[in-house]
């Protein structure tokens, strides 16, 4: 009885507890209507909390969803031509849909998709969720719980020239985001500067969440030094210390230590493979099987690519001239072909939106390789 | 008052519409006078569009005619979305999805306001089931309304207005083009439109930075193209494996293909062409002591001009020089670039008057390959002393007369 009793204090108390941490990511937000000028890249935090990149007004918005209850069942998700459905539910034409990002609900397992409806400049962006029972349904955002952080260096509010030359063409894409121990990676690439800056922003957000923001360079065999716009990365433990492991648009893939990240730092990552020719990193997710961490990279000409870590910490940095495949090995994963996006599903599956030969579009659950 | 854009058999919208409607009635007036009288005797159920009087593609879809008991019923209960789009239901052209949207009853008019705008040209249907109605009869057969908005006028009309850098002449480390719509632009798939053709007329393979991201302005009027990165820096494998995207000594064509779709869906009104020759790379630092000022004389709003021993990148050269007067504060005038981008030009609003103006430069202005002031696109380590401004901007100060 007085065991029981202990018990009942102990699950009382974490469940307390676990009530006050959660209050504390809402800290700050306001609720009502939200208005996205873009949806891009998206990125689950704790307790649903749903991060989406707006470039247009380079900001990050902070979703509280509320969406931690598991799915019903566990069921995979599996859509047949997404595209199609999302188009009827927007009511427009699958040409009219542009599926930008996605990310899986780590608590409930439904899948969040950003999506532009539209093309054109009235395109309009859309959050959409596929539940694990397969049904597809519009994020509101009429009455949401949110939170915004501004990018710092944003393109200035007023336009340049006057009369017909008025203009402000300066932008900033969010090329991915993701979040790690409190707080929010942002990589960006500028529309005009052949540049890119990576953006630390503790969460929940300041009042002005202009985080840290640090260059990005490139060192090819130690030689020639050049900036290195970033396109996608990935949060992974070396040992106990957590680093981002970053895709260049000039396809090296590169490694450090996010404790490196600090108020204007000039960081020099680590070459630890070169992805060769032709390739398009679009997204990479971790994981862990038989004990062993892999590196999964969807990418534009070799399909998925399965990187293994295990060598990861004593990889030396490339710095010299390399055949293909050189520093970490990898191999593609031929029944994944046709991937456009991709992320996590659970410790044994991810989720991936990709094109069959007929054009249609699959929202699918694989195994992990 | 909203404007009724077609309601059904009385604008014509749709024949289906009104011949269902008419079997459906009979079929009321049969069976519904054994089986539920009165419910649903006499009544007939018509489905109107309505258009909102401000925007025209947001449209309103009523049923009408459906009888005060179901009404109640529909009124009284809390209906989820699914169960409403079991009765109700507007499709998107062909689709088995019904739109997402918002369902209410109002009166005694069933509404359903959907959560995004008709788009032109395409048809919408929407469906009614009586008999799925909560107490509803099971074999009244469903009415059925089609709506179309007129579709888009697709008369090409829109053009590639200009293409920078706008030399003819560029070096093999070009890094990017800017290329200039007279209209706004459709997204996705782009590279798809975009050709660079050697001087054989074969395609160059995969010589841009295809990002999905695609680097379009606030307007979609103007895209930022890249230059594979990969192809251009040294040291790196693509490089290494198939060389740089262009060639010094050869000549190419850029090639901007007419099915490239704007903004209302219409193709582009010609293909556009521009061709260059290519020489050898440019790997030197800006040096703004090469740069020639003139100042314009006090009292008149003569242009500020200073002209440049090489282009300069087109957007970056016009963002970031900027004049100061003797108290640092900006001048407010219209800036102009012109003979290939290697002439800027300041108009002032006002009068220049006489003293102590500066020319302010921000350091990560580019030349056509990428290099910035006091540094190189690529600094080469091995080459000794590494020069690199700690500043991000410089003044060249200059005095009206």
């Amino acid at each position: 009885m007085k065991r029981r009793s202990l018990f009942l204090t102990i699950a009382l108390c974490c469940a307390m507890a676990q009530a006050a941490l959660a209050a504390n990511w809402t800290a700050g937000m306001v609720e009502g209507k939200l208005e996205l000028q873009s949806a891009g890249p998206l990125a689950f935090g704790p307790d649903g909390m749903l991060f989406v990149a707006d470039s247009k007004a380079a900001a990050i918005v902070a979703i509280a969803t509320g969406d931690v209850k598991p799915g019903a069942g566990n069921a995979l998700l599996k859509v047949e031509k997404i595209n199609q459905q999302i188009a009827a539910l927007l009511g427009t034409t699958a040409d009219q849909i542009l599926i930008v990002d996605l990310a899986v609900n780590p608590l409930s397992r439904n899948a969040y998709l950003s999506v532009s409806r539209g093309r054109g400049a009235s395109a309009m962006p859309v959050l959409v969720r596929v539940k694990t029972d397969g049904k597809l349904d519009v994020v509101a955002l009429d009455a949401v719980k949110y939170s915004r952080a501004e990018l710092p260096d944003a393109p200035a509010d007023k336009a340049v020239g006057e009369g017909n030359r008025q203009s402000n063409p300066r932008l900033e894409s969010i090329t991915d985001i993701t979040f790690v121990d409190g707080r929010l990676f942002v990589a960006g690439l500028a529309n005009e500067e052949f540049a890119s800056t990576l953006r630390a922003v503790p969460f929940p957000f300041k009042a002005i969440a202009s985080g840290t923001t640090v260059e990005i360079y490139h060192g090819a065999h130690g030689r020639f030094e050049t900036r290195a716009p970033v396109r996608t990365f990935a949060s992974f433990k070396i040992g106990n210390v957590d680093h981002l492991l970053t895709a260049y648009t000039c396809t090296p893939l590169v490694q450090f230590p996010i404790s490196d990240l600090k108020p204007g730092a000039k960081l020099q990552g680590k070459t630890i493979a070169e992805l060769g020719n032709r390739n398009r990193p679009l997204d990479m997710i971790v994981y862990q099987r038989d004990g062993k961490h892999y590196l999964l990279m969807a990418n534009s000409s070799r399909g998925v690519m399965k990187i293994t870590t295990d060598n990861i910490a004593g990889t030396d940095a490339i710095t010299a001239p390399v055949a293909d495949k050189k520093g970490l090995t990898y191999e593609t994963i031929a029944d994944w072909a046709g991937v456009d996006q991709l992320d996590r599903f659970d410790a044994k599956h991810a989720v991936v939106v990709r094109r069959t030969d007929a054009g249609a579009m699959n929202l699918e659950t694989l195994p992990l390789p | 008052m909203k404007k009724k854009n077609g309601t059904d058999g009385k604008d014509g919208t749709d024949g289906v519409g009104i011949l269902l409607r008419s079997v459906c009635s009979a079929c009321f007036v049969i069976f519904c006078f054994f089986a539920f009288p009165n419910r649903v005797l006499g009544q007939t159920q018509t489905i109107r569009w309505v258009a909102d009087p401000a925007n025209a593609q947001k449209i309103t879809i009523e049923v009408v005619g459906v009888n005060a008991e179901a009404l109640h019923r529909l009124r009284r209960g809390r209906w989820q979305p699914a169960q409403w789009r079991q009765w109700f239901a507007v499709y998107a052209d062909e689709a088995d999805t019904a739109m997402a949207g918002e369902y209410r009853v109002r009166e005694d008019v069933l509404q359903f306001e959907p959560r995004f705008p008709f788009d032109p040209g395409l048809s919408y249907r929407a469906e009614f089931h009586l008999a799925r109605l909560p107490g509803g009869r099971a074999n009244a057969k469903p009415t059925v309304s089609r709506f179309r908005l007129p579709p888009r006028d697709l008369t090409p009309t829109t053009m590639v207005a200009a293409v920078y850098p706008s030399a003819d002449v560029v070096p093999e480390n070009l890094l990017k083009f800017y290329l200039h719509f007279s209209a706004p632009m459709q997204r996705g798939e782009i590279y798809e439109h975009i050709q660079l053709r050697d001087s054989t007329g074969r395609v160059v393979e995969l010589p841009f930075l295809e990002i999905d991201e695609e680097l379009w302005d606030a307007t979609l009027t103007r895209l930022t193209l890249f230059i594979d990165p990969g192809r251009i820096k040294r040291g790196v494998l693509p490089l290494e494996e198939i060389g740089p995207s262009l060639q010094a000594g050869k000549s190419y064509t850029l090639v901007i293909r007419r099915e490239w779709k704007d903004g209302n869906g219409a193709p582009l009104k010609a293909e556009f062409q521009k061709s260059f020759r290519v020489v050898a790379p440019d790997r030197e630092p800006l040096d703004p002591a090469k740069w020639a000022l003139q100042a314009p004389p006090a009292g008149s709003r003569a242009p500020v001009v200073l002209t440049f021993p090489e282009p300069l990148d087109h957007a970056l050269a016009q963002r970031l020089i900027t004049i100061v007067d003797a108290d640092g504060q900006a001048v407010a005038g219209e800036t102009a670039l012109d003979d290939q981008e290697k002439r800027w030009q300041f108009t002032p609003r006002a009068a220049w008057r006489s003293g102590g103006y500066g020319l302010v430069v921000r350091t990560t202005i580019e030349d056509l390959a990428g290099n910035n002031i006091g540094k190189p696109f690529e600094v080469d380590l091995f080459a000794g002393v590494e020069r690199r401004l700690t500043t991000s901007s410089i003044k060249l100060p200059f005095e009206i007369r």
